[in-house]
């Protein structure tokens, strides 16, 4: 369900991304084109007569889904409102009580929440019109690489090792080679 | 002449002194009293201001920053006063928009000393260690000087369809008779309609900076929320489904910069907030309180 909703939002965004075409954003009217060319000419007038070429239609591999215009992103954001509120619960309650279960759900929680919250960073700085076409999707591809990867590397250190808030535990109860002496 | 000099200084200055000059004028003593005028009212208080400056005829011509000096005891209090004063009397190429001077306007929104504001509302800083820095308002495209492109915050704005819509168009004659609005769902449009579409919060806002072209920021949302809980506009349900996609309404990070800059006081932020409740369907918009076509019967 995680990686479905992971790929999910991934998709959507990536889509709405890369595939920069006038017909794709919802909110580009043919007066607003028109606007635009006008104020890129009043803007640039020197750089308007240096490439004077004709308009070249850009050309990207993605399909061209009008990721902007429809799809519902309710679910998507209800549930990451669900996941924010419940680390809440699920954080203190893994600590508390260690158990494979807990561990499991730490894990799934805090690699999706985290996971989110770099999306959107890539969503908002890498942006076709500032860094090209290729670099979103790579930052994309390379996100869901990670995140997949965390949370593969924390379930198996989950099930074949002392389990993630034991291992927390452990880390937090690592003294320096004073500790001893100051004790006795 | 010299009458009108002294009613100038008792308003700078408003001290006893200058208020029996003016007596003294008056009774044509003015030459040996005005020796005795005080020292301090004549220096002058020079402000030095930093405004942004770019013109699209100068072909090649970076963007740059000139700087004024501004006397305020020769001017007004607000940063409108000074704008008009330096261009009036220093450098007629100066370039803003301005209208009602008075805040009800929106024309001369600007960024002034790092914050997005209307110049005729706010109060020049009489420190004048400090210089004060005027740019047009961030990350529009400019026209000229302190003059920002608002053509796609407008387009943006009409996309929302901001007027009353009604399903039965046909069996209410417009302009027949009112719709009927209960105090307390009216009382629900307080902080929503005051706006005036300055674009203080739009443009002091990342997510817009990022993707203006498919986020529709604050001040539109806001907008948009009017119309949705109005209860009188029938088409709430239209409306959501078209800010349901993940850029219009989603974009927003809940950063609350637009709520912050307000020049009105308003609260973009939370009418974007109850925007992603209604989505979501942690809330829903509540029946009117009086049937509103009653009196089309």
């Amino acid at each position: 369900m995680s990686l479905s909703l992971v790929l999910r939002g991934a998709a959507r965004c990536n889509a709405a991304n890369l595939v920069k075409s006038a017909r794709i954003t919802p909110l580009k009217s043919y007066s607003t084109l028109v606007a635009n060319a006008q104020r890129r000419a009043v803007v640039q007038p020197l750089a308007l007569a240096k490439i004077a070429a004709p308009v070249v239609r850009e050309i990207s591999v993605s399909a061209p889904r009008m990721a902007s215009a429809g799809g519902s992103h309710t679910l998507l954001w209800t549930v990451e409102r669900v996941v924010s509120a419940g680390l809440l619960a699920v954080i203190p309650a893994a600590f508390i009580a260690p158990s494979q279960v807990l561990d499991a759900l730490l894990a799934v929680s805090v690699v999706i929440h985290a996971h989110w919250g770099v999306e959107a960073m890539v969503v908002d700085y890498m942006r076709p019109s500032v860094v090209g076409n290729i670099l979103p999707k790579v930052a994309h591809i390379a996100l869901i690489i990670i995140s997949v990867a965390t949370l593969g590397g924390l379930f198996y250190f989950i099930q074949n090792d002392v389990g993630l808030a034991n291992g927390i535990k452990r880390f937090w109860a690592i003294k320096g080679k004073d500790a001893e002496k100051k004790q006795a | 002449m010299l009458v009108n000099e002294a009613r100038q200084l008792l308003s700078r200055v408003g001290s006893v002194a200058a208020r029996h000059q003016l007596r003294a004028i008056s009774n044509g003593t003015a030459q040996l009293e005005q020796q005795a005028q005080p020292k301090e009212a004549k220096e002058p208080q020079v402000k030095k201001f930093e405004i942004y400056r770019w013109n699209p005829d100068n072909a090649g011509e970076k963007p740059y920053m000139q700087t004024y000096e501004v006397d305020l005891r020769e001017c007004g209090p607000m940063v409108l006063d000074a704008l008009i004063k330096i261009k009036n009397e220093l450098d007629p190429t100066l370039t803003f928009r301005r209208s009602c001077r008075e805040g009800i306007c929106g024309s001369c929104a600007m960024n002034i000393g790092g914050t997005n504001t209307l110049a005729c509302i706010s109060k020049i800083d009489t420190n004048t260690s400090k210089s004060l820095k005027v740019y047009p308002l961030p990350h529009m495209y400019v026209v000229r000087d302190l003059v920002p492109d608002m053509n796609n915050f407008y387009e943006q704005y009409r996309n929302i369809q901001p007027w009353l819509q009604r399903k039965n168009e046909a069996g209410e004659q417009k302009g027949k008779a009112q719709y009927l609005q209960s105090v307390e769902d009216r009382s629900k449009l307080d902080g929503l309609y005051e706006c005036i579409l300055c674009a203080c919060c739009s443009t002091s806002c990342p997510s817009y900076w990022w993707n203006a072209e498919k986020y529709l920021g604050p001040a539109v949302l806001m907008q948009a929320y009017r119309w949705i809980i109005d209860s009188r506009d029938e088409n709430a349900a239209e409306r959501l489904g078209k800010l349901k996609d993940p850029f219009s309404v989603y974009r927003c990070h809940t950063i609350m910069n637009c709520t912050r800059t307000c020049p009105k006081g308003l609260n973009p932020g939370r009418a974007i907030a109850e925007i992603k409740k209604l989505l979501s369907g942690l809330a829903s918009k509540p029946a009117p309180k009086l049937e509103t076509a009653a009196l089309h019967k």
